[in-house]
């Protein structure tokens, strides 16, 4: 018999229903205030906008067709490619870091990880200010490649994708890098040497062992890297300018510049079902993990 | 310092089940007042669950339990005046050694002047004088396992439940506490119901023992008393090697059976409650009482007629003051244990001849 | 190759820490304009910054904010955790899956969301229903660091405690809470922090009375560039690095990862 069994049977033999007391708070604050503005959400979204306010007495698709317009749709492009090449360069930035740190004693490990963590914890609006002051066109880069002589013409490096991209890369690395070192940490060691007396070089032990057993662990982390890039809002607000808007910023926009809600709700809807849809797969990865089928 | 007369522990029909499958199923045990009593069996058995029921800890799905004649089969943990003893001791960490022990009479709330008295002679009891002030972190093994004892004994409960209490701790302080405890249950003379799967545990400490299987009780007995006469093949083998015969029934009277065994010979047995002849039989012989002795030197003159056997030494392993035999014979293998001779062990390959009294033979149930 | 691997990480870090560290570099600047700072220190945008009302307010808003609703995530997060390990009733999985679920769902449509939901019902800009939402934005990090801390406690602690007549209550109080205590103060820091950061939800749902301090930097980036703004940022980045500090040492950054 297990201790869980037991545990389950103590508190809820003895309380019977008791165990709600100790989960009814959280309970009834997520239920009041979680799930109930998402639902309300997910209806007002399913009514139309009238100049008189949210016509509650009438349904329609309208606000989720209007999605696949030309504009919202190059908006949803754009999000998609960002996200996308944001997560391509963590992953890809992702091996050598992780290489090295697993490299490292206990302690640098535990001080190179808060490092590489940090841009997590400060806050996106104030590092996205720091971005401004480098990447702007009086900001860091532009001052020291002018006084170098190396250009004429500031390079335009925000109010851009390049802005985003660059902002928004550092924060949401350490959701590819944790899982990727965890895993790296997990390989047994002798499976390098196993590789290397059988005649594999390093890079090849790398490609051939190394890569694909820690594969599911670095898919998992890619995907929930890619739903928070697309679903962030301070950094590519304020890195990317009037023109390059993702969606995150329209939905901004049309909730409290134009206040058409249904719409608003409708765009809310939409970016929840993708990240849901994403995380679902992420975790569907996560629990095969590496048992999944082998080279 | 047990003030009141012991209590004794009755636990009828006992059922509980995790899921589909019965952890304890159906257990009958009677504890007499004042009796050290222990649950012997192997892990997964239901023991540790059996405990848990009678601590309170669980609540069984079907059943009875008393302690001290009063039905407590629903009363919660905190309610049961039980003393419990846990594997990894659950003392408090935040808390120092009298803190602990003291815990227990601030719940049951025992006044406060009467609380310091109480825990240095709970103390004292477990030879832990001095040590009040100590974090348990601060103490080793042995030390920590008494101040457990102490935080159970000094609430004067009445019926004292330990739960592998000796199992973490290494095998020379085992035996200290051992005794120790046994020395303790004696003194205080609490009822005491210990769980393990430790033989050697279960035999020195207990006045009684109940084996344990998949959720029932084999068999309940002093220790002498299952170890020499098993109930069934399960209990002969899990309290050590035996060596096994199948054979018939050939006649019953009187209480006792005359068994074939395997056309080998006929010995004359304690029958089984409602053997008849013709009947299958099991018979078994621990180790220790077959008799070996060179086949060369001269029969010994206590070997009954029907008894010598002719076999020959297969393997031999030293246990220093013991030597283990393995002997071939008409083409099956038996198990001896024996003092060594004075030349030595008998080498492998030597001729022997094996003989026992009848009286040490047990039939066993299947 | 090792070489080549450190100096790659090098660069790797000087790029991730690099706007975190200019913009407290240069709330030291002089200057009107930003320039970093490289022969003359000066604190004079911290002494403009104490001028700015509207700094203050926000900064005690965020306080207040982070104070309360760290302290209320604490408190629920310690029940729900309690009530998932200790009593496992069903759907626990479900539960722990909407407890946790702010950490998932995107913040842009818990803010939308609440925009809409509070105007509903009339609380749009009113301060317990911000407060209301950063508990449930933080209380993930409270029920996670909580599990974490009475998973790894067991439950023999409370029994023994029981079997000594303690009432479950008792057994709580003076076993199972004093023994989380790390992991109370370390889901207090953390909610404080994430409450702290948080500028998404608030943006959406606050109004306009109830700016916090890094929703008013976001509405003054477009406005009002001078380098008081890196003096606040400056102050939040001192702030959040001491938390984070104090998490480490307690060992609950790992929540993070899961």
């Amino acid at each position: 018999m297990t201790g869980a069994a037991a545990g389950r049977a103590a508190l809820g033999v003895r309380l019977g229903g008791g165990v709600w007391i100790f989960l009814g708070p959280a309970l009834l604050l997520m239920l009041a205030v979680y799930l109930a503005p998402l639902i309300d959400t997910a209806v007002i979204s399913l009514h139309p906008n009238t100049p008189a306010g949210i016509d509650r007495s009438h349904w329609t698709t309208a606000n989720f067709l209007r999605l696949v317009d030309t504009y919202y749709w190059g908006v949803l492009v754009r999000t998609l490619r960002v996200s996308i090449i944001i997560t391509l360069l963590s992953v890809l930035l992702a091996y050598p870091v992780a290489v090295w740190l697993a490299g490292l004693g206990p302690r640098g490990q535990t001080w190179a990880i808060l490092v590489y963590m940090s841009p997590w914890f400060v806050n996106a609006v104030v590092k996205s200010f720091g971005w401004t002051l480098i990447l702007g066109n009086n900001g860091l880069v532009n001052n020291g490649l002018r006084a170098l002589g190396l250009i004429d013409t500031p390079l335009r490096l925000m109010l851009n994708e390049t802005g985003i991209v660059i902002g928004l890369l550092p924060g949401h690395f350490l959701f590819v890098l944790l899982p990727l070192w965890a895993a790296l940490k997990g390989l047994d060691g002798n499976l390098r040497w196993a590789a290397m007396t059988l005649g594999a070089r390093p890079w090849q032990v790398f490609l051939r062992v190394t890569v694909p057993l820690t594969l599911p662990a670095l898919l998992a982390g890619a995907i929930i890297n890619f739903t928070m890039n697309m679903a962030a809002f301070a950094a590519p607000a304020l890195l990317g300018g009037t023109r390059t808007r993702v969606l995150s910023f329209i939905a901004y926009q049309v909730n409290l510049e134009e206040l058409n809600w249904p719409f608003g709700g409708a765009l809310a809807v939409a970016m929840l079902v993708v990240t849901l849809g994403f995380v679902m797969l992420a975790q569907g990865i996560t629990a095969r993990g590496l048992a999944g089928p082998r080279r | 310092m047990v003030a009141t007369a012991p209590a004794g522990l009755e636990a009828s029909s006992l059922v509980k089940r995790f899921g589909g499958t019965a952890a304890v199923d159906g257990i009958d045990v009677s504890v007499r007042p004042g009796e050290f009593f222990t649950v012997l069996g192997p892990s997964g058995c239901g023991k540790t669950t059996f405990l848990r029921l009678v601590a309170g800890i669980l609540t069984p799905d079907s059943g009875r339990i008393a302690i001290g004649g009063a039905d407590v089969s629903q009363a919660p943990i905190w309610a049961r005046r039980i003393g419990l003893v846990f594997q990894n001791y659950a003392l408090f960490p935040h808390m120092t050694v009298a803190q602990n022990v003291a815990f227990g009479l601030a719940m049951r709330r025992v006044p406060r002047a009467e609380r310091g008295p109480r825990v240095e002679r709970a103390l004292a009891t477990v030879r832990l004088e001095g040590y009040g002030r100590r974090k348990p972190s601060e103490l080793s093994g042995g030390q920590q396992q008494r101040v457990a004892l102490a935080r159970a004994i000094v609430v004067e409960p009445d019926l004292l439940l330990l739960d592998e209490p000796l199992s973490n701790l290494d095998a020379r302080l085992r035996e200290d506490m051992r005794s120790e405890l046994a020395d303790l249950q004696h003194r205080l003379g609490i009822t005491t119901v210990l769980v393990t799967h430790d033989i050697h545990e279960a035999f020195s400490l207990s006045d009684r023992v109940a084996v344990m299987r998949a959720g029932r009780v084999e068999q309940v007995g002093a220790p002498t008393e299952i170890y020499d006469r098993p109930a069934n093949r399960f209990v002969a083998g899990f309290l050590g090697p035996v060596n096994e015969w199948t054979g018939q029934v050939q006649r019953v009277q009187g209480g006792v059976a005359e068994i074939m065994l395997d056309g080998l010979r006929t010995c004359r047995v304690a029958a089984l409650p409602g053997s008849a002849a013709g009947d299958a039989a099991t018979v078994v012989l621990r180790p220790e009482r077959l008799a070996l002795a060179p086949a060369l030197a001269t029969p010994a003159p206590t070997m009954s007629a029907a008894g010598a056997l002719a076999g020959r030494i297969d393997q031999v392993a030293h246990l220093g003051n013991l030597v283990n035999y393995r002997i071939a014979l008409d083409g099956r293998m038996l198990l001896a244990q024996a003092l060594p001779e004075r030349s030595g062990a008998l080498a492998v390959g030597t001729p022997v001849r094996l003989s026992w009294d009848d009286a040490d033979l047990a039939a066993v149930a299947p | 190759m090792k070489r080549t691997l450190t100096f790659f990480n090098l660069l790797m870090i000087v790029y991730v820490v690099a706007p975190i560290i200019l913009v407290v570099w240069m709330s030291f600047t002089p200057s009107m304009r930003f320039e970093v700072p490289i022969a003359s220190f000066s604190l004079r945008w911290y002494q403009e910054l104490f001028s700015y009302d509207a700094f203050i307010d926000s900064a005690w808003l965020s306080l207040r904010l982070g104070l309360l609703s760290a302290l209320i995530a604490t408190a629920l997060g310690f029940l729900a955790a309690y009530g998932l390990v200790r009593g496992r009733p069903p759907g626990s999985a479900v539960l722990l899956g909407l407890f946790t679920a702010p950490l998932i769902v995107p913040a842009v449509v818990y803010g939308i969301a609440m925009l809409q939901f509070t105007n509903l019902v009339g609380l749009y800009g009113a301060f317990p229903a911000l407060l209301a939402a950063h508990v449930v934005i933080v209380l993930p990090f409270a029920v996670r660091t909580l599990l974490a801390a009475l998973e790894g406690q067991g439950p023999e602690l409370e029994w023994a405690a029981m079997s000594l007549g303690a009432r479950r209550r008792h057994a709580v109080l003076l076993v199972t809470l004093p023994l989380c205590l790390r992991g109370m103060v370390s889901a207090f820091l953390f909610c404080f922090l994430i409450s702290f950061s948080e500028v998404t939800v608030t943006l959406f749902m606050a109004g306009p009375a109830h700016q916090t301090l890094p929703v008013r930097i976001f509405n003054y980036v477009s406005d009002r560039i001078d380098p008081t703004m890196a003096a606040v940022s400056a102050l939040i980045v001192l702030v959040s690095v001491a938390l984070v500090l104090v998490l480490n040492r307690l060992g609950a950054l790992g929540t993070v990862r899961k």
